[in-house]
């Protein structure tokens, strides 16, 4: 098939990042094609890079450590890395000619931060009215806001903006949503609906703007039912474990093995007869009581069996323990009940519709030549589809084009700048690594050809 | 450059103005359609003459009940228009064609869908995607947190994997995700004239905030990840921590913000050895994990969450208070930002709801509030199918 144009191709983007939040929505824009320049320093490296590999912590690869990090490709592939030590005026000016060339500045830097280095908005709208200045502090812009000095990241931001406090159990503390950090994803996709909001703008009016997204806010209002109810009847949401306040039975239940589970959720009331039916058949030894579920007309309501939740769990748990979590998930599902293995890592891996959509890739990078792990983006366009062309920049790889190509820099000019530190081009380029798993590849089916 | 994606009444106005989008039952489009709806997308949700889903949805208003007090409807339904209509009817195949993008997250046994017009998108919502083995599976907001990997790493060690299950976030994500795919591809439409399809998985919407316990890293350094707690296994302190009204977290990676923290420990619990400079190392911290959560413990159980906050950042350490939504609707931040918008409902009454997620243009923004059922149905089918 003949290649599509992706929609974002010749949009120029330049992105000085850290974390998560501002690079997985220049993730997604670098994915359907925009030239997605990422400004980076050997002095202050963004934060995944200095999560390396733990094979990598000898001095053979020191100075190439902050290639290896696992992290890189999951938060900047297809990027390209402009290594530029912002700390000298030198680099700040070639960053500003970038800027100048470019459509949209996308960065999660704190305010006080940007202004430091000369990156505000009024100084680079002011360089470049068409530039879309795209900011996502933790807290916004304005100076006079009561937390405008507060420090705070994606980790810790799940408790501020209310989610941690809902997740867990009613009978012990919260459990909190403490190994990954869904505000800073959020914020991403907000961050992705404001660029292309104001790249449509841009395109009726021929202005940019500067779009401020304060990442505390956009979280905020995930809870918007919740925060109407308290406003309006006084009642505060409370951890309800794995139970819904519509759906019932609901929860997630032990499955054979070791930490295996299967997550199971009855949706309406034809999916109840499927899960009575399920449970009558198996009988009284594989359900701790001879239940008569399908003919008890006071569970044919979701009211009904929420009122009897702990012993239709008690069934429920009965009845999974015997069985693996996908046998279980097969079987609901053949009756018409949402259920599902609770995948942990290693089963995303195998997941059958992760595969059918090759999710994780083997992708190639400058490091990695024989490719890096790559995971996917949801963002399935049909007819014009976004693809992985390289894993993650090698910091500093496209220093010397994108500053020739783009800011419209010399040869010399550029030479003088790397010479000054200012500007950073690749450690030991010849250097190229392999990850462990990497003979593992071709038996995983994740080699070949993106897309 | 581009033109418009298409014919916007004057410049100026919101950017999405003049734009048809069409949003049928569902409970995975919404979060993010009442945004779009805010910055001038024309928003038709198409009812069935029972009501929308989240119109049937617990918390109610106090004193109402469906179809117009559900608070889910309330908030998720601000800014569109209602149209009921019976599913199947010629009107509602007219009102599908005159769309410029339609939202639908069809039932199984799922038959891809297609554009009704050349230049339509059409975004198809489902569980696991439209093909594979599993593309007639059923979801949920908890099966999607448990196919995307999130609910096993949720949760205490010892007892099961949980999930946002009450909160709807994994469909609130994947309408997020939604939503950027249709504007993706009505970029791709100001080149190629046309629209498309849009294949778009909440499995997938959710794996993408899988990644700090991903693939990638676990086959790298073939270590495991499962359930911590509410504190990480990287370092302390971090986590959860309790206090005189709740609970407040404290994570620190960076050298400085640990120094800040170990200074004020000091001072509080008296006990010199945590300003050594070897606890600066964040992995010496971890394997000292039990004397740093002791001495943390001490500091944080005398304050309450929110001068643990501001006590904490005035000290440069990045602390948080665990908020619940009773906080979250008197945060002084929220209030002084104009976070909030107004409206007022004919049944609900006057409330006030979570506004713009962004400042852009000065005119980008307009809010009003959830419609009543089929408050919209003459209007819109007056407007949108009087030409067909």
């Amino acid at each position: 098939m003949e290649q599509s144009t992706r929609p974002l191709e010749g949009l120029k983007v330049v992105e000085l990042s850290i974390a998560i939040a501002a690079p997985s929505c220049g993730r997604m824009l670098a994915y359907f094609g925009a030239d997605v320049m990422k400004l980076e320093s050997l002095q202050y490296p963004d934060v995944v890079r200095l999560f390396g590999s733990a094979w990598a912590r000898t001095p053979e690869y020191a100075a190439v450590f902050t290639d290896t990090s696992p992290y890189l490709p999951e938060m900047n592939a297809n990027k390209r890395s402009i290594g530029l030590n912002l700390k000298v005026a030198a680099a700040v000016d070639a960053a500003k000619k970038l800027v100048a060339n470019a459509d949209v500045f996308l960065t999660n830097y704190s305010t006080p931060a940007v202004t430091d280095l000369g990156l505000d908005a009024a100084t680079l709208r002011e360089l470049n009215p068409r530039l879309i200045y795209a900011a996502l502090p933790a807290f916004g812009s304005d100076p006079s806001l009561p937390y405008y000095p507060f420090i705070s990241w994606g980790p810790n931001q799940a408790p501020l903006v209310g989610l941690d406090a809902v997740t867990g159990f009613p009978d012990q503390e919260p459990a909190g949503v403490a190994s990954f950090a869904p505000p800073d994803y959020f914020a991403g996709l907000h961050a992705l609906m404001a660029v292309l909001t104001a790249l449509e703008a841009r395109d009726q009016t021929g202005e940019g703007s500067w779009v401020d997204l304060s990442q505390f806010g956009t979280t905020v209002a995930a809870l918007g039912p919740y925060l109407l109810d308290e406003q309006l009847s006084g009642t505060v949401v409370e951890r309800t474990g794995n139970r819904s306040a519509w759906y019932a039975p609901q929860g997630v239940y032990p499955s054979r093995g070791e930490d295996r589970w299967v997550a199971v959720s009855v949706t309406d009331d034809a999916a109840w007869q499927g899960l009575a039916a399920v449970l009558d058949l198996a009988g009284p030894a594989a359900t701790g009581g001879d239940n008569g579920f399908a003919a008890d007309a006071g569970l044919a309501t979701a009211e009904g069996r929420r009122a009897q939740h702990d012993r239709l769990d008690a069934a429920l748990v009965a009845w999974s323990s015997g069985r693996s979590a996908a046998q279980a998930a097969v079987e609901l599902q053949a009756v018409g009940v949402a259920a599902h293995p609770v995948n942990d890592t290693e089963a995303m891996l195998v997941d059958p519709q992760l595969a059918e959509y090759r999710w994780y890739q083997a992708v190639p990078s400058f490091r990695f030549p024989d490719g890096d792990l790559v995971g996917g983006c949801a963002l399935r366009l049909e007819d014009t589809p976004g693809y992985w062309e390289w894993a993650f920049p090698t910091m500093g790889e496209h220093t010397t084009e994108a500053l020739a190509s783009v800011a419209g820099l010399s040869e010399a000019e550029i030479a003088e700048l790397v010479e000054q530190g200012a500007a950073y081009v690749p450690a030991e380029p010849e250097l190229t690594l392999h990850r462990p798993y990497q003979h593992m590849l071709g038996l995983l089916g994740l080699k070949g050809a993106p897309r | 450059m581009n033109p418009p994606s298409f014919p916007a009444p004057t410049t100026g106005a919101q950017p999405w103005a003049g734009l048809k989008v069409v949003e049928r039952d569902g409970l995975c489009s919404s979060y993010a359609t009442r945004l779009w709806a805010a910055l001038g997308a024309e928003v038709v949700v198409l009812e069935p003459p029972g009501g929308h889903a989240y119109r049937h949805l617990p918390p109610f208003a106090p004193g109402t009940g469906e179809p117009e007090g559900s608070l889910w409807w309330a908030f998720l339904a601000q800014n569109k228009r209602s149209v009921v209509i019976e599913p199947g009817s010629d009107t509602e195949q007219a009102l599908l064609a005159a769309a410029d993008v339609v939202f639908d997250e069809p039932a199984p046994p799922v038959v891809a869908p297609s554009p009704r017009h050349d230049r339509q998108v059409y975004v198809a919502i489902t569980p696991f995607g439209l093909r594979g083995p599993r593309a007639n599976w059923r979801g949920s907001d908890l099966v999607a947190w448990a196919a995307a990997g999130l609910s096993y790493v949720t949760g205490f060690p010892d007892r099961p994997p949980v999930a946002l299950s009450s909160m709807n976030f994994a469909s609130h994500v994947t309408a997020m995700q939604a939503l950027g795919a249709a504007m993706m591809a009505l970029f791709a439409r100001k080149q190629t004239g046309r629209g498309q399809l849009v294949d778009l998985s909440m499995q997938q919407a959710n794996a993408a905030l899988h990644p700090e316990v991903g693939v990638p890293l676990v086959l790298d350094d073939a270590v495991h990840r499962g359930r911590s707690g509410n504190r990480r296994a990287v370092s302390r302190p971090w986590g959860l921590y309790p206090c005189t009204d709740g609970y407040a977290s404290v994570i620190i990676v960076q050298p400085a913000h640990w120094m800040n923290m170990a200074a004020w420990l000091v001072e509080v619990t008296g006990v010199e050895a945590l300003a050594d400079p070897a606890f600066n190392d964040m992995a010496v911290r971890w394997e000292a994990a039990e004397f740093i959560d002791a001495m943390t413990e001490q500091l944080t159980s005398e304050m309450s969450k929110q001068d643990l906050f501001v006590e904490g950042q005035r000290r440069n350490i990045p602390i948080t208070p665990v908020n619940t939504v009773a906080d979250l609707s008197r945060d002084p931040h929220l209030e002084a930002s104009g976070f909030w918008v107004d409206a007022d409902h004919p049944v609900i009454g006057p409330h006030r709801s979570p506004g713009a997620p962004f400042s852009g243009g000065p005119d980008w923004w307009s809010w009003t509030r959830a419609p009543l059922l089929g408050e919209h149905t003459d209007e819109v089918l007056a407007s949108w199918t009087a030409w067909s």
